[in-house]
């Protein structure tokens, strides 16, 4: 929450004659508006069905939205350094399959600390075959991303195996499993709260920090804001290009563990086919698919919002196969609202 | 040091592909002084001052910073030096807030350029603040906190200037600051020049206007296709010396033949007005007739050109072509009425660069080509293609080739050429030779000369004075969107349309 707090401090009025109006702040922080649709939802929604409130129900939300969530961390870097990236599902799912099969075959006591690290670098460096490739190529990165997402699937389905691993190696199993806490439902059931809930908020904060405290974090959003300009500051384009898309394939490295072991299961056809509800996450939040906008309080408000309207519209009453319409709705509002935001104060009042 | 110049540049060469924009320049920096780059577009300037600040590296030659030579200079060593370029588009990044446009820099360069360093927020606030004040602004919380892209244009320009001072800059590159300001704008920026001058840092100003060079003083710096021919102290020379100089002709001999009025009118308007953009403008043009509209980026020229297009309808007052009264709503009700459009930014508005000459060519008259069956006459376009490529003088006998291999110069003849295809009355042109060299220019300066001739009326919107003054037989000028004056081309001088441009934003002043 600190940190939540601090960034909020940063566009909070100190003088009088600084004031913003309410406009001017929500220009500036569009994610605020994200923020206050999810509040709005879930109070609306535990109103209506206080059995939202149950640690099962959070829960289940809380696991889908760490995947989800890693992945959205990864989208909105690249995004806010101007470019796109669809083949990080890919990645994940390459890294989770063939890390596993590793340890299976060749190296059953390979401990977890060991296996999240050998994720986390195998995804950076399929990463930067994508930053390498967008730098070098200087092809748009949706049709690089798009040709690595087939490349690395090709490579997962054609080399490394097609069939599902129903038998996870014991660490791992162990890891999906370890519980912080246990709750007691009231129906009786015990719902653990997983441990590996707490690797999104810190990769949140690690997230929050490259992008507001490092160089690095504005060397991306100058990239995002105008490529030629950036270049001509100083800001090294081939660092940019290679550190984002290393960054994204890092957090999807970690993402497609953490999915295995969730699931308990590594299944080589999972994951890919998933991004654009991530992209659609991150957008959401904020981030504008320009490049140059965004932050990471908005990218998580957007994943929040995407699993929650996910997981509550069953509990209010409206049937399952209306979530994609509502998402799709929410989407073009908040594009069309991202898209007044751009215009003038002065223009709106005379409307 | 005691032999010490800031900056050498000696025997720099510089080639793209088949042109040689820099011919062996030799230029000597000093800090503490203001210098003018001077000459005409396409001379070599932006070129040059891109080898300076490490955007490109010289074919050849020798750059002497600070004592130590080097064959080229990166963005970060020219940077580290002190050397901060303000370009036209100042060089701001639009989604960051003005204390990181302003103060980002001290910490990339101090680090050498690496990104994976902490960021220094208190320093960064601390040195915008410093020099934003420097600039003369109030540094607010709620100005170093607005993005730059929410910025009026003269405030950003400040803030440009904040960056190059808190970067310890030692020689701030200025490329044409003063183009869209106003009087009281120019004044301000001219007296933070000489707040810099006495900081002992070095400016050089890309400039066309002398009036600006010789209020700052210093010393001027005059290119020629692409060599330095005159290098001393600006109140040496007369204005008169510069524009040879620059042009390496004689005035009078730069005019070229001006179409001849016909009887005909071909346009005639009376009251026009369109929101704020232009109010109450009338005006008329025979046909063969060069008309030039002139005035400042926001004096309503542009508006009027747009409006004779039929990009901005009118509020009040019409338009009458060959008598008739006309309403242009749309650009397809001027195309259907004989006026052609030729826009500014002719890359993204006007040409499909990656089709072919042919292509290109045949878009307006697609409908008259048609055949039996809707489909495309192809032999009967490509003659008309190859009729107008003839007709504009286009060096290339290939009507297949891709526009996008042409050179700018050719690629304006494609566009103004394809105007030929309907046989317009009436042929605005918006900047006609805006990035085009030298050379281009007079092929294309040919070209409207004959399109006169041939009993077109033309519109030149325009703020290249000279050009004006070579092809116009009237220049009309707007200020604030009002026509202000009305010049004979050939009794009339740059001086006297300047001031008529800036007149009443001096009453103002």
């Amino acid at each position: 929450m600190t940190m939540v707090q601090e960034m909020n401090d940063r566009s909070t009025p100190k003088r009088p004659e600084d004031k913003l109006t309410i406009w001017e702040t929500l220009r500036r922080r569009p994610e605020m508006v994200t923020l206050t649709i999810l509040v709005v939802i879930c109070v609306a929604v535990s109103i209506i069905n206080p059995n939202f409130l149950q640690p099962g129900s959070l829960i289940d939300m809380g696991r889908a939205s760490v995947v989800t969530g890693l992945f959205a961390l990864g989208v909105f870097a690249i995004l806010a350094a101007g470019g796109i990236d669809v083949s990080f599902t890919a990645i994940a799912a390459l890294t989770m399959y063939s890390l596993t099969k590793f340890v299976i075959t060749v190296a059953p006591d390979l401990p977890m600390a060991a296996i999240i690290a050998i994720a986390v670098v195998a995804g950076a460096l399929l990463g930067a075959v994508n930053g390498l490739l967008v730098h070098g190529l200087r092809v748009p990165s949706l049709i690089v991303t798009i040709g690595t997402q087939y490349l690395f699937r090709g490579i997962l389905l054609a080399f490394v195996g097609t069939v599902w691993l129903m038998e996870l190696p014991p660490q791992m199993t162990a890891f999906g499993k370890a519980a912080l806490y246990q709750f007691q439902g009231a129906n009786g059931v015990t719902v653990d709260l997983p441990a590996y809930f707490l690797i999104f908020p810190v990769v949140v904060g690690l997230a929050w920090f490259l992008f507001d405290r490092t160089l690095m974090g504005r060397a991306i959003f100058a990239t995002g804001g105008n490529p030629e300009v950036a270049a001509r500051l100083g800001y090294g384009q081939r660092v940019v290009h290679v550190f984002v898309f290393a960054f994204a394939g890092a957090l999807a490295g970690l993402a497609g563990i953490i999915h295995v072991s969730a699931t308990r299961m590594a299944n080589p056809f999972d994951l890919v086919g998933t991004e654009i509800e991530v992209i659609a996450a991150v957008v959401l939040g904020g981030a504008r698919i320009t490049g140059g906008t965004g932050s990471v309080l908005g990218t998580v408000a957007g994943v929040l919002l995407i699993t929650v309207v996910s997981n509550t519209l069953v509990l209010v009453g409206i049937p399952s196969t209306w979530q994609r319409l509502v998402v799709g709705a929410f989407i073009l509002l908040a594009a069309a609202f991202f898209v007044r935001r751009k215009q003038k104060p002065k223009q709106r009042k005379a409307e | 040091m005691s032999d010490g110049h800031f900056l050498e540049l000696r025997g720099i060469h510089k080639r793209f592909g088949g042109v040689h924009a820099l011919r062996g320049v030799d230029v000597t920096i000093d800090t503490g002084v203001a210098y003018h780059l001077l000459g005409e577009n396409g001379c070599g300037k932006s070129t040059f001052i891109k080898i300076i600040s490490g955007a490109h590296a010289p074919s050849e030659g020798e750059i002497i910073l600070d004592g130590q030579a080097h064959n080229e200079l990166s963005p970060i060593q020219s940077l580290e030096a002190g050397i901060e370029t303000v370009y036209q588009d100042l060089s701001l990044l639009p989604n960051l807030s003005v204390v990181e446009n302003v103060a980002l820099g001290d910490q990339l360069v101090s680090g050498n350029g690496r990104l994976m360093r902490l960021l220094n927020r208190r320093r960064l606030r601390e040195t915008a603040r410093e020099a934003i004040r420097n600039v003369g602004l109030e540094p607010t919380a709620k100005l170093l906190g607005t993005m730059v892209g929410d910025l009026p244009l003269a405030i950003r320009q400040r803030v440009a200037i904040a960056r190059a001072i808190a970067a310890d800059a030692r020689l701030v590159i200025m490329d044409e600051p003063t183009t869209s300001l106003t009087r009281h704008e120019v004044d301000a920026l001219i007296e933070l020049v000489g707040k810099l001058l006495e900081r002992d840092v070095a400016v050089l100003f890309v400039t066309h206007k002398l009036e600006e060079c010789y209020r700052i003083g210093g010393q001027a710096i005059i290119f020629r296709d692409g060599e330095c021919i005159s290098q001393g102290p600006i109140a040496d020379y007369s204005r008169a010396e510069l524009s040879h100089l620059m042009t390496g002709r004689e005035l009078d001999t730069m005019r070229y033949r001006k179409g001849i009025p016909q009887a005909e009118e071909v346009l005639r308007v009376e009251g026009a007005s369109s929101g704020a953009a232009f109010e109450d403008v009338a005006f008329s043009l025979k046909a063969g007739e060069v008309l030039g509209i002139t005035g400042l980026s926001d004096s309503g020229r542009n508006e009027v050109a747009l409006a004779l297009a039929g990009h901005q309808p009118l509020s009040a007052g019409h338009f009458e072509i060959s008598g008739a009264q006309v309403h242009l709503d749309s650009p397809a009700d001027a195309i259907a009425r004989g006026i052609g459009y030729v826009p500014e930014d002719r890359l993204s508005e006007g040409l499909f660069l990656q089709k072919s000459i042919y292509q290109n060519e045949v878009t307006l008259i697609l409908d008259r080509l048609r055949g039996r069956g809707g489909i495309v006459d192809k032999r009967k376009g490509r003659e008309a293609a190859s009729k107008i490529s003839e007709a504009m003088n286009l060096n290339t006998g290939n009507i297949d080739l891709p526009v996008s291999a042409l050179s700018g110069g050719n690629q304006q003849r494609v566009l103004i050429g394809r105007w030929l295809s309907i046989e317009p009355k009436l042929l605005v042109l918006h900047g006609p030779t805006v990035g085009v060299d030298v050379g281009s220019k007079d092929t294309i300066y040919r070209a409207i000369q004959a399109m006169a001739e041939r009993g077109i009326g033309l519109i030149i919107v325009s703020d290249d004075l000279p050009e004006l003054l070579q092809n116009c037989n009237r220049i009309l000028v707007m200020n604030r969107g009002r026509l202000v004056d009305e010049l004979d081309a050939a009794t009339t001088d740059e001086n006297r349309i300047y001031q008529s441009m800036l007149g009443s934003a001096n009453e103002a002043a």
